[in-house]
């Protein structure tokens, strides 16, 4: 048994499939659908997962969030702040800025209430954040008109505001230069240094920010934050950061451990790695569903092939009188199944590959084609070919040339 | 050639025995001409299957060109029927989806005969039956004489020493019966040794040996 033989095998397979295209195609349609749905719900899982890192990663790089109170849900950044009750004080925040540079790039404290803002006759309803300028490099929020209000504007209680889009565009009639302009906060008047840039978040594009101080005095009344904001340098030194805070503040809060705590400490890191294990174990599950149409194909496979076998059994039979063996009738049915299983898998690659694109195309889904899942399900394909062709095969193969050949 | 001694075959249906054959003894000399002949049930079917392979006899030995094939296993016995037989079917049996050239390559597939050698090959052939010009029809856009002569070339393949035709005739008007046989004959006298299987006398006549068969039994051998 040579090569030649199996390219024999290989040539006869492809005249008998041509020589009923239809039924060759229609076995196929199993396995086309099934590796179709394998690659399309792996894209999908795979872009879906992208899409939650990706938006992870846009609250900010390498974030640490420290928050007052009990662990509340593992939000990295809460949109809702407004009622906890601050516990962090700037002595904690003094003790966090004091660490290594080599752990920390910055750290910016921060609490937030709802307020109602007003132009002219104009208003809206918004999150007020109290803040330092080192929030901006820490949430990658910055003003994409005018300027941030400044560290020399948080010493000296400024009544400046940086405004979210939405808000600006609630307050002011589009083209007008907000800058230099007064708007009233909860009835206290700001004047306008610029405008956020648009995150697609309404958390951030309907907020305005202002000076921690101007937020103490004018707003809370409380020298104590919500929330602490920190910047590791890298990944790598994330827990580690965390794990000194902790340890910090703790002593400072005079509190034996973490369980006790009047503050807690959510990482970036572990929520992304989290977020993506939950991701990937949703993209497994579509995997396998997807999986079971392709063995449905493969059995579909089987089905046909067993068909072909008894319609052929006078071929067979005639065959191996002309002394093909058991192997060459074998092979020759066995070629048979995985070619229409590899042509079945080829054309599902297409289907799904524009399948994902025509989702991303008009519903705007993401979808991620990766080598491997294309890889996984072509290989699939040929194994379904030779394991669902493989029955079909052997027993066209133990057939008696005797009876065989007096088949009707 | 081909040396039978005391086969026997026997098939069980439920509990019965049945004898197919009993104790045959046949001799065939290399280039000889024979028919076999007796009526439907007699045996002679049995007796084609075992002298050209396709079944193995429950007792007794047989030699086919020196080899003993009485106790060989499948893939072994397909490789003696691909180099040693050549069948010729009364229904003619050729693959309808492939056409007459290629249903004479199909024994030198088997064989492993490379593409352009087997080609040249099936060509020779079809050229010796007179088909020169049908190489590309399939059968069913050939006569029954002419179907039949694209057997005959694919038997004539691998140049077995020995044809084996069963009922070549039966199907074929009685013109086309006698251009057949006379092919045949033609063959058998540049050396192929040829083995009639059939029921009609008036063929086995011209055998140069006939043997009848009764109840699975040689019931007579003449030579003419």
């Amino acid at each position: 048994m040579g090569r030649r033989s199996l390219w024999e095998s290989a040539r006869m397979s492809v005249r008998s499939i041509a020589g009923s295209p239809v039924r060759a195609g229609l076995t196929a349609l199993g396995v086309m659908i099934g590796v179709a749905s394998v690659i399309s719900l792996v894209a999908l899982g795979r872009g879906a997962e992208q899409e939650v890192s990706k938006n992870l990663q846009q609250l900010g790089s390498n974030l640490l969030m420290i928050y007052s109170g009990e662990p509340r849900g593992t939000a990295l950044v809460r949109t809702n702040t407004a009622n906890i009750r601050p516990t962090l004080t700037p002595t904690d925040l003094e003790a966090i800025r004091s660490f290594d540079s080599e752990l920390l790039n910055y750290a910016a404290p921060a609490s937030t209430s709802n307020a109602q803002v007003q132009f002219e006759n104009r208003n809206a309803a918004v999150t007020v954040f109290g803040t330092t300028p080192e929030y901006t490099e820490i949430r990658n929020f910055r003003p994409a008109f005018g300027t941030f209000f400044t560290h020399a504007d948080v010493e000296s209680r400024t009544h400046v505001v940086a405004i979210g889009m939405q808000v600006y565009r609630d307050l002011f009639t589009p083209g007008t230069d907000p800058v230099g302009r007064a708007i009233r906060v909860n009835g206290v008047s700001f004047t306008v240094v610029g405008v956020m840039e648009e995150k697609g978040e309404a958390a951030q594009d309907n907020s305005v920010l202002i000076p921690i101080s101007s937020y103490q005095r004018r707003i809370s009344g409380d020298s104590a934050f919500q929330m602490i904001a920190v910047q590791a340098t890298s990944p790598d030194v994330m827990r580690q950061l965390q794990s000194q805070i902790e340890e910090h503040l703790l002593r400072l809060h005079r509190m034996p451990t973490m369980d006790s705590a009047d503050f807690y400490v959510v990482n970036q890191l572990d929520l992304l790695s989290t977020v993506e294990g939950v991701a990937g174990t949703f993209t497994l599950m579509l995997a396998s569903i997807a999986a079971i149409s392709l063995v449905v194909g493969g059995i579909g496979i089987m089905n046909i092939m067993l068909v072909s076998v008894t319609e052929r059994t006078r071929e067979i039979g005639i065959r191996m009188a002309l002394g093909a063996r058991r192997q060459d009738i074998t092979i020759q049915f066995l070629a048979e199944a995985v070619l229409i299983a590899i042509a079945g898998g080829l054309i599902g690659i297409a289907l799904g590959v524009a399948g994902s694109w025509a989702v991303y195309r008009f519903a705007r889904i993401p979808s991620e084609i990766t080598i491997l899942s294309v890889g996984t399900a072509f290989g699939f394909s040929v194994l379904i070919g030779l394991f669902f062709g493989g029955y079909p095969a052997w027993r066209a193969s133990r057939l008696n040339p005797i009876e065989a050949l007096r088949y009707e | 050639m081909i040396q039978l001694q005391a086969v026997t075959k026997e098939y069980r249906m439920g509990s019965e025995t049945i004898h197919a054959l009993r104790n045959v003894d046949i001799d065939i000399m290399p280039g000889e001409y024979i028919a076999i002949i007796g009526p439907s049930g007699s045996g002679k079917s049995t007796l084609m299957n075992i002298v050209g392979c396709l079944d193995t006899a429950s007792r007794g030995a047989y030699t086919l060109a020196g080899t003993s094939v009485g106790k060989l296993a499948g893939d072994r016995l397909a490789t003696v029927r691909n180099e040693t037989i050549g069948f010729v079917f009364q229904s003619f049996n050729l693959l309808p989806r492939l056409n007459a050239r290629e249903n004479v390559e199909l024994p030198l597939i088997y064989a492993g005969v490379r593409k352009t050698a087997r080609r040249q090959r099936a060509m020779n052939m079809l050229e010796r039956v007179g088909l020169k010009d049908r190489v590309t029809h399939k059968p069913n856009e050939l006569s029954g004489g002419q179907r039949q002569r694209v057997a005959i070339a694919r038997a004539l393949a691998t140049n077995p020493p020995v044809l084996l035709a069963d009922e070549p005739t039966g199907a074929l008007d009685t013109h086309t019966g006698v251009e057949i046989m006379a092919l045949l004959e033609e063959l058998n006298r540049e050396g192929t040794t040829l083995i009639v299987v059939t029921h009609d006398i008036e063929l086995a006549l011209r055998a140069t040996r006939r043997i009848h068969l009764r109840d699975g039994e040689i019931i007579q051998e003449e030579v003419s």
